[in-house]
């Protein structure tokens, strides 16, 4: 069978092959470490709960076990598919096989060698009970012809198979095989990283030491996105549950930790003046954003849905949900991203209450009550809801806020029809994963917004497929473009605007590169 | 004594039943999903519906139960669903956190309290009594994630006295355990101490006004003698009952205040599980800190029969 082999160092093929080159800027490290030792301690926003990355979806999980994890595929810092644990990857013609030869002399934090019954055995589990196993649907069986062999054989081509196995919301982190029956949150945490375990205190701290066993991959110099040349200059890192924003920026200048994740807009500027602290970051790192619930009355009116679109002010919307630190985006994309798109946009950020005012009389609206379902956990959800009611009533919609805590909003959209017509949310890596990972939760059988009969818009659904299945990259981009217009067009989500991801570090670490999720990898501490 | 001890363990068998069957109950009809928390918003029902399999959710609320019940008996409080440990070993690991908080935060509200209540007893109608009582008052009015934060500002950014956070065990190192925990203890005690402050003084001011207190006056004794030998009995049985209070309180943790201060304590834990809708957690948690509670209420009223024989004989 003639193959096509994709080696690690030509990422910039593999990213074009999977459409996602050209955003971002590529970590080329002049610098690995400057100098060996020191402790870190990050100060982290959220609760760790669980270091089982194949059963979690949070945040606070990745920033962790994504130094003590790998993966056979993972994103760069353009978030382009590459290849981790995998030393090079045959494709056959008829794009059914996938052909993976593992990185030779890796070994696990138990001392045992990576061999290709872990990744058979972190596939298994991972089909079993991760969290996004549908990435593993179109595979119809995996062999392992050797030890340093792992073939994969999908049903049918698939041109964004290696988009979805290296997606990195939940990763298919590689553990050791005899951990394939683990039940879920019961994963022993030993993995191939540079970084091993030391101690894990639930909603307190996670201590890590440096594997000195960790062989790095030399395929790139430098860190990028999880994958490349990692190296743990640091003899410990601690990452702190430090909840509390004050006390969070306070205990990075008193030097308590040397870096701290989301930094209150509001405290940015202080800490900029401080000399002793770096201020980074990320520009594009979420997307605010709010479904609208197809099966629950005024919203099932496809006018009516028009017309509160129609009233919004983006802008507005976006300076009081973000203290003012955000990004315009017209796009379920980011600008820079291989399938950015502006197709729709003459929707979005209509402000225009007039024309709202015509199309609800065109609808027949009678005034029902417009249900926003927020809560006020996550402060960027409701004051995104609270203004966007505030431009509704402008438009002579009854808007009502329905404010319930994180857990009892979150189950009420994921299993209730009834009794919300909008859901206030923000997709954190979910657009940075790609064009058909954005709108796949628009997609069957996800449809967060709860189409009638649980089928997603038909003409919407046919160019999802194309975006999933095309070997044609410009076909694809030409599909994610439509795609997207028909869901401004039948406003099945609504995107307000981009945030960045602002964090800050002491003035003596090095190395730091912000990114979705904290790499401890590469980073120093000057004497 | 001892049949009075037994007497009240007794009573505190049905208590904790009752407790288990309503937390049990409450939870399963709170609304919200743990398998919706795992997997984000935008998971598939397929894929929710396999989570909620093998986090067992699926099983109907009396299968749940006899479950429950059944690892019950066994000691078992179950598993943790989002942290994936035993309940019970979990709770066991984090209460010498919230024990030792509440501990210090007590002696200081004993130490303050009294001593301010019973100060301003002392000047009744001065400007001491003034000054004690608007302390007091203070202490009950200030929220204190308001003061816990000050006093980071304060301690830790300006100064650089004290830690912003964090909690060091007390057997590894005492002078770091004291630095970690006298925010967050101070935090948790402000309020108790006003508290406390204003019953002292209210009680201290009754007694004093009683004849038997004037019969001593008249009699030429020290005013010292009269408060410590006559005055101060009377007025510790309200206030040991408080005290008991208290404590049941500062031992429940604080959410707010452990939170502040990144305090993995017992009032974390909880509301974390509550916050995940991690039900073993809430259950267990809650059946373990009510048996806690009843334990020490348990205790106070032996000191109290202890203090007041009459109680034994009722």
């Amino acid at each position: 069978m003639k193959m096509a082999r994709i080696k690690a160092r030509l990422l910039a093929c593999t990213a074009v092959a999977a459409g996602l080159l050209s955003w971002g800027v590529a970590a080329a490290q002049a610098e690995i470490c400057g100098r060996k030792g020191g402790d870190l301690v990050f100060g982290m926003e959220a609760k760790l709960s669980t270091l089982d990355q194949h059963v979690n979806a949070a945040n606070a999980t990745r920033n962790v076990a994504m130094n003590i994890f790998e993966t056979l595929m993972t994103r760069d810092e353009n978030m382009a598919p590459v290849l981790d644990l995998a030393d090079s990857l045959d494709i056959s013609q008829d794009g059914k096989t996938y052909t993976f030869k593992l990185r030779p002399g890796v070994k696990f934090h138990n001392g045992k060698p990576l061999t290709s019954a872990d990744v058979a055995g972190s596939f298994a589990r991972y089909k079993r009970i991760g969290i996004d196993r549908s990435a593993l649907d179109a595979i119809d069986r995996w062999e392992t012809p050797d030890d340093a062999t792992f073939r994969i054989i999908l049903k049918e081509p698939r041109a964004t198979f290696l988009e979805s196995i290296s997606a990195s919301t939940v990763p298919i982190v590689i553990v050791p095989a005899d951990q394939s029956n683990a039940e879920p949150t019961q994963l022993k945490p030993i993995g191939t990283g540079p970084f091993e375990l030391v101690e894990f205190v639930a909603d307190s701290h996670v201590k890590v030491k440096r594997f000195d066993g960790y062989v790095p991959n030399k395929s790139l110099k430098g860190i990028s996105g999880f994958a490349g040349q990692k190296e743990a200059c640091l003899d410990t890192v601690t990452f702190r549950t430090l909840a509390e924003p004050g006390a969070r920026t306070a205990a990075l200048e008193t030097g308590e930790v040397q870096i701290v994740e989301d930094v209150p807009t509001l405290s940015r500027e202080r800490l900029s003046k401080n000399k002793d602290i770096k201020v980074v970051q990320l520009d594009y790192a979420g997307l605010n954003l709010t479904y609208p619930n197809f099966s629950q009355a005024p919203t099932d009116n496809l006018k009516v849905r028009q017309a509160i679109l129609a009233s919004l002010n983006m802008e507005d919307i976006m300076d009081a949900a973000s203290d003012g630190a955000f990004s315009l985006n017209p796009s379920f994309q980011f600008p820079g991203q291989t399938y950015y798109s502006e197709a729709g946009s003459q929707l979005y950020n209509q402000n225009n209450p007039e024309k709202a005012k015509a199309l609800l009389k065109e609808a027949g609206y009678k005034g029902e009550k417009v249900v926003l379902l927020t809560t006020r956990d996550i402060p960027r959800a409701y004051t995104t809801a609270l203004v966007m009611s505030e431009q509704m009533k402008a438009a002579g919609i009854n808007a009502e806020l329905l404010v319930l805590d994180w857990p009892t909003a979150l189950g009420m959209s994921v299993n209730d029809t009834k009794g919300w017509n909008f859901f206030f949310t923000t997709w954190i890596t979910v657009t940075a994963q790609g064009g058909a990972q954005s709108l796949r939760n628009l997609a069957d059988p996800s449809n967060v917004h709860k189409p009638v009969g649980n089928k997603s818009d038909e003409d919407f659904m046919e160019q999802f497929r194309i975006l999933s299945s095309s070997p044609d990259l410009e076909k694809r981009k030409e599909a994610f473009a439509k795609a997207q217009a028909r869901v401004f067009d039948q406003v099945m989500a609504i995107p307000f605007g981009a945030i960045p991801k602002i964090q800050a570090t002491r003035a003596n670490v090095e190395g730091y590169i912000p990114f979705f999720n904290t790499r401890v990898s590469n980073v120093w501490l000057k004497q | 004594m001892l049949a009075y001890a037994l007497r009240r363990i007794a009573q505190a068998v049905p208590i904790l039943f009752l407790v288990s069957l309503i937390s049990f109950g409450i939870m399963q009809l709170v609304p919200g999903d743990p398998a919706a928390m795992l997997a984000g918003p935008n998971a598939t029902p397929a894929e929710l519906a396999q989570l909620r399999q093998n986090l067992g959710l699926d099983r109907s609320f009396l299968v749940q139960l006899g479950i429950f019940y059944g690892n019950l008996l066994h000691g078992d409080l179950g598993h943790s669903l989002i942290l994936g440990q035993p309940v019970l070993e979990t709770v066991i690991e984090r209460s010498p956190i919230s024990i030792s908080l509440a501990i210090y935060s007590l002696v200081l509200t004993i130490l303050f309290g009294i001593s301010i209540g019973m100060v301003a007893a002392m000047r009744h109608n001065r400007i001491l009594d003034q000054i004690a009582m608007v302390i007091a008052l203070i202490g009950v009015s200030v929220p204190n994630f308001w003061l816990g934060l000050v006093m980071i500002v304060l301690f830790s950014v300006q100064l650089g006295w004290l830690p912003t956070g964090g909690y060091v065990p007390f057997t590894e190192d005492p002078l770091g355990w004291l630095r970690a925990a006298t925010m967050p203890a101070v935090a948790m005690a402000l309020m108790q101490i006003g508290l406390l402050a204003r019953l002292t003084r209210s009680t201290m001011l009754e007694i004093l006004g009683q004849d038997y207190i004037r019969t001593a006056r008249a009699k030429g004794l020290r005013e010292t003698t009269i408060i410590v030998r006559h005055a101060m009995s009377n007025v510790l049985m309200p206030i040991v009952t408080v005290i008991g209070m208290i404590l049941s309180v500062l031992l429940s943790g604080s959410v707010i205040v452990e939170t502040i201060f990144a305090v993995p304590g017992i009032g974390a834990l909880l509301g974390n599980a509550i916050l995940a809708r991690d039900y073993p957690m809430i259950q267990g948690g809650l059946l373990f800190v009510a048996s806690a509670l009843l334990l020490l209420n348990i205790a106070v009223d032996l000191i109290y029969a202890w203090l007041d024989p009459r109680v034994r004989l009722q």
